[in-house]
């Protein structure tokens, strides 16, 4: 999660070209020329349907009722065959892991955790998982979050089997690695919904197919993550060792992957971070858990949903929080142990193996397997009423305040909400959907030219004319309304926020928590209130979209900010230069290649969000691809998905201003 | 160092021994957890007759305060009175067809007309089969609040909308009136309906239901005029008071989904009655259970369903609670299902 301060190298000083300056001034002259379009031929050429090839969407219906039938066939092919293979053994893995956490017993469950963390990641990672663990004993909500635990033990440990070797050979060979790249961004951006269905067809229902929809988002992170720590390893080492004779095997194992031990145990740590992203999604096809929690109890319980979002966030941050301490803890280019210092390392280990084993062994022969936490009694009374009870009811009296129209804080929010369509949401639509369509097109190829160059205007000249091609040309205009709109805020936001916490320390520690939680709490969970608080369809989709986008730019910032060189501030403090000058001047222009990197993650993550907010009120391409799952439209849904990913690729290209740099992969936290 | 590991230790451990003791001696929570078999500690509902007969029974419970009453109902009716056990699960409405062909899943309480799917699944493939009515009948419809009906008493039918729409106004809308679309996985036609009547709405989609309903019920809260899709039963019908706007009568070759497409005149009339569906996976069919035979005799009017979803959704009951009170108080529903 905190990746990004790890990630940013100081930004070499950009040459203040002219070009540069006047490139804002050029990006205008082609939005007026747009204007000027839409202002002489407002709503009179849309996309031709000449131009769009509509059987597309019959051609994925007839490729899934051809699944199912291959499916239900008395003497499945091979290829079938394979899949059931995977299958059964995904469902076992997880069976297995959930087994094996309700063998343990949940003071096992959490003796083990909490004592393998503190062996191997210090006390206060370990004082964090053990919190963690007892929360989700109190909050009533044990079982499911062990069932959840099983299921990203599962998806991870298969993420990596699979990501770490394709990551390594990606690492060697830049040729696999370009390769592979289209496919990576692609299973990152397409929605989870569009490929569910799909998904159930050859996995059926189940933790099985839970784990491969997890393994299809969070596998590239995993690849990523490797691929960059094995280029990390510098030439000479590679060349060194070479030289020394080592065969291309010894110099992968005894040099390449040991150097590269903090990328990978990196990966390990962001693999969980997609996983756990997922568990909602993964609940609406018998994923079981917390996930499944959140979405029934959206429909009837949503103080429960609230509840079950916040032990996945606990469980996210538990998680991230131990893995990157013991990355951090066993690095070995940071602790020199000595022979007696190893030798005492295992003792250590030995102890806290056999610590656990006692503990179990205690609680089994105590018949703790029969109790959970959920109630408890004092001497003299026993409390009926759990502390879940107790928590919901907290939670529904914040629902309440927040549903009541007459409440102070509605009056605030309402007409922000109401602002944000008149102003800046309906206008935009309609200008991108009402303009001629290939105005639109020239017109953002243009600007994808002017800021990134002739490659990435190319690329988001041809994907734009791939949407018009499937025939969401309008719909997708109506997302890309939103998603610049919601691009902006997250990026005004996170430059203003990123600033202030480079500058002050503290800011910067308080707002971690924070930051994990918005990134980590399932969107559907804390889009709730803002369905009440901003009644207006789109605007609780676009504050969704913000508040997932704005941690990475805010780090994005911070670490930008904080690279600057401290001579370049020096020296301008030594010619009289103010703090704000300093900061207007020096920090900010030094800092542009990192805040232009936000801005390109951040609509990335807007992206990522749509659907969502196609299920509260967004419309558009959003809408489309949840309705492709809720009522099987599934061609329409799988079209809708593509244009998302054509709409994310283009704006992706389009926001690279030019520099290789842009393109990050999977590093970015979630 | 060695010495600091395991006072660690003893430290760590006293702590969980401690936890133990504290928590350990609570009684037994309600464990109303659906757990999967291969967790279930012991079978406490064994006592009436052997569970063998009936064994394990999976029931997908469907995303909607009703399909939850009707399911939880057949859980305690299974458990106590054939001594099954019943696992429950939560999956989305489509993929739980392929669920039941694959017989992960054994019944669908309430299923609301997958007409594509029954194609699929019931009649080429016949891997999933059709258990019959539930009893509940579904209806979809234009409401308002009860209030806005009584000011505005031509709203009784469509015609009384038709020059009024600009009462409905709000910020999204611009200068046409909001209607309030359902969810969009529901079976719905209003944008045809709308353009078809020639009502100068525009049509508002607030997303899933939970969005939808929290829309509408913050205009009623402030007394303001809203329309919307929306359906019976429900249990939100018990806690807020509508009216319907009628529609155009049925005709005969009149259509319902406008999934299908097409010229919006097809679809200008009121919504049909939805039969909800009981279905079940083929093998759970032929397997014998009894269980089978109970789920399939059994039988909720709309009022049954809506009482129950009340106590759960709107009163945040348990919902074996809820399930268990409306059984005593209607014994000779469930005998008749048991007979």
């Amino acid at each position: 999660m905190a990746v990004a301060s790890g990630r940013i190298a100081a930004p070499a000083i950009p040459a203040a070209s002219r070009r540069w300056r006047s490139r804002p001034a050029q990006v205008l002259g082609v939005v007026a020329l747009m204007l000027l379009c839409f202002a002489v031929a407002r709503d009179e050429i849309p996309w031709p349907g000449s131009l769009v090839w509509a059987a597309l969407p019959d051609h994925v219906d007839n490729f899934q009722g051809w699944l199912i039938d291959q499916r239900s066939a008395a003497d499945p092919n091979l290829i079938f065959a394979i899949f059931d293979g995977i299958r059964a053994f995904a469902e076992w893995l997880v069976n297995a892991f959930t087994d094996a956490l309700l063998w343990l017993t949940w003071i096992g469950v959490v003796a083990a955790s909490t004592l393998i963390v503190l062996r191997f990641g210090g006390v206060r990672a370990a004082l964090t998982v053990f919190a963690a663990f007892v929360a989700f004993a109190l909050m009533g909500l044990w079982e499911p979050s062990v069932q959840t635990l099983a299921l990203m033990l599962a998806a991870v440990s298969l993420s990596l089997a699979v990501g770490i070797p394709i990551g390594v050979w990606a690492g060697r060979n830049p040729r696999v690695h370009r390769t592979i790249t289209p496919a990576l961004d692609a299973m990152q951006i397409v929605p989870a919904f569009a490929y569910l269905m799909p998904v159930v067809i050859l996995f059926s229902v189940g933790p099985a197919a839970a784990v491969i929809c997890t393994m299809i988002y969070a596998v590239p992170p995993a690849v990523r993550i490797t691929a960059l720590g094995i280029r990390g390893v510098t030439a000479d080492t590679v060349e060194a060792a070479k030289a020394l004779g080592a065969t291309p095997a010894q110099t992968l194992f005894k040099v390449q992957l040991p150097l590269a031990r903090r990328q990978l145990l990196l990966s390990v740590n962001q693999t969980i971070m997609f996983a756990l992203s997922l568990v909602v999604i993964a609940g609406l096809i018998g994923g079981r858990g917390l996930g499944d929690v959140v979405t029934n109890g959206l429909y009837s319980n949503a103080a429960l949903a609230l509840l079950a979002g916040i032990a996945i966030v606990i469980m996210a941050i538990a998680l991230d929080r131990a893995t990157s301490a013991i990355a951090e803890r066993t690095d070995p280019t940071r602790r020199h142990l000595t022979d007696e210092g190893r030798r005492r390392a295992r003792i250590a280990t030995a102890a806290t193996f056999a610590a656990i084993v006692v503990i179990v062994g205690l609680c089994r022969a105590l018949g703790v397997a029969d109790i959970y936490p959920d109630e408890f009694e004092t001497s003299t009374t026993l409390y009926t009423a759990t502390i879940q009870d107790q928590l919901l009811d907290a939670i529904q009296a914040v629902l309440d305040y927040v549903q009541d129209p007459a409440s102070f804080v509605f009056g605030i929010t309402e007409p922000i909400g109401n602002f944000l369509v008149e102003y800046a949401l309906e206008p935009l639509r309609v200008v991108l959907v009402e303009t001629p369509w290939f105005a639109t097109l020239l017109g953002l190829g243009a600007i994808a030219w002017i800021v990134s160059g002739r490659r990435a205007a190319i690329t988001a000249l041809a994907m734009l004319a791939a949407i018009g091609v499937m025939g969401v040309w309008e719909p997708a205009m109506d997302t890309a309304s939103q998603v610049v709109v919601a691009t902006a805020i997250a990026v005004a936001l996170g430059i203003a926020v990123g600033v202030w916490a480079a500058e002050s320390p503290r800011v910067e520690r308080l707002l971690r928590p924070l930051l994990d939680t918005l990134q980590t709490l399932p969107q559907l969970v804390y889009i709730i209130p803002f369905i009440y608080l901003m009644p207006v369809s789109r605007v609780p989709g676009v504050v969704a979209s913000v508040l997932y986008a704005v941690p990475v730019v805010i780090r994005l910032v911070t670490a930008g900010v904080r690279g600057v060189p401290p001579d370049a501030v020096e020296a301008a403090g030594a010619f009289g230069a103010s703090r704000g000058q300093i900061l207007g001047k020096v920090k900010l222009p030094l800092a542009r290649e990192s805040i232009m990197l936000g801005v390109n993650q951040g609509i990335i993550m807007v992206l990522a969000v749509v659907v969502i907010g196609g299920l509260v009120g967004s419309g558009a391409l959003g809408d489309a691809v949840a309705r492709g799952l809720q009522r099987n439209e599934f061609g329409e849904g799988v079209v809708a998905s593509l244009a998302i990913l054509a709409l994310g690729i283009a704006l992706d290209r389009a926001t690279q201003s030019g520099h290789g740099a842009g393109r990050t992969g999977g590093g970015q936290p979630r | 160092m060695r010495g600091r590991m395991m006072g660690h230790r003893r430290r760590y451990g006293a702590l969980a021994a401690t936890l133990a003791l504290a928590l350990g001696a609570a009684a037994c929570g309600e464990a109303k957890d659906e757990e999967p078999a291969t967790s279930a500690g012991g079978d406490e509902t064994a006592e009436t007759t052997p569970a063998k007969e009936c064994g394990t029974v999976t029931i997908n419970e469907q995303a909607w305060a009703g399909s939850t009453a009707n399911t939880y109902i057949a859980k305690a009716v299974l458990e106590d009175e054939l001594g099954c056990e019943v696992e429950i699960t939560k999956i989305a409405e489509i993929p739980v067809f392929q669920a039941m062909a694959d017989g992960k899943v054994d019944a669908v309480l309430e299923d609301w007309q997958h007409t594509d799917e029954y194609a699929k699944y019931i009649e080429e493939a016949g891997t999933v089969v059709d258990g019959g009515p539930l009893g509940v009948e579904g209806h979809i419809g234009w409401f308002i609040p009860q209030y806005l009906m009584d000011e505005h008493p031509e709203f009784e039918t469509w015609e009384g909308l038709e020059g009024q729409e600009q009462l409905f106004k709000t910020a999204e809308s611009g200068d046409q009136g909001m209607f309030l679309g359902g969810d969009p996985s529901y079976v719905q036609k209003d944008k045809e309906l709308i353009e078809a009547l020639d009502l100068d709405f525009k049509h508002v989609t607030a997303g899933a239901e939970p969005a939808q309903v929290a829309r509408w019920t913050q205009l009623y809260k402030q007394k303001k005029p809203v329309i919307f899709y929306w359906y019976t039963p429900q249990f939100y019908n018990q806690e807020y008071d509508l009216a319907e706007v009628q529609l155009p009568e049925r005709t005969p070759d009149c259509k319902d989904d406008a999934k299908a497409g097409g010229d919006p005149e097809q679809y200008k009339c009121a919504y049909d009655v939805t039969v909800i569906e009981k279905l079940f996976s083929k093998k759970f069919a032929e397997s014998g259970s009894p269980a089978y035979d109970v789920l399939k005799k059994m039988k909720l009017t709309n009022e049954d369903q809506e009482a129950v979803a009340k106590a759960i959704a709107g009163d945040k009951e348990d919902p074996e609670k809820a399930a268990t009170d409306w059984i005593e108080q209607n014994q000779d529903k469930v005998q008749s299902w048991l007979g």
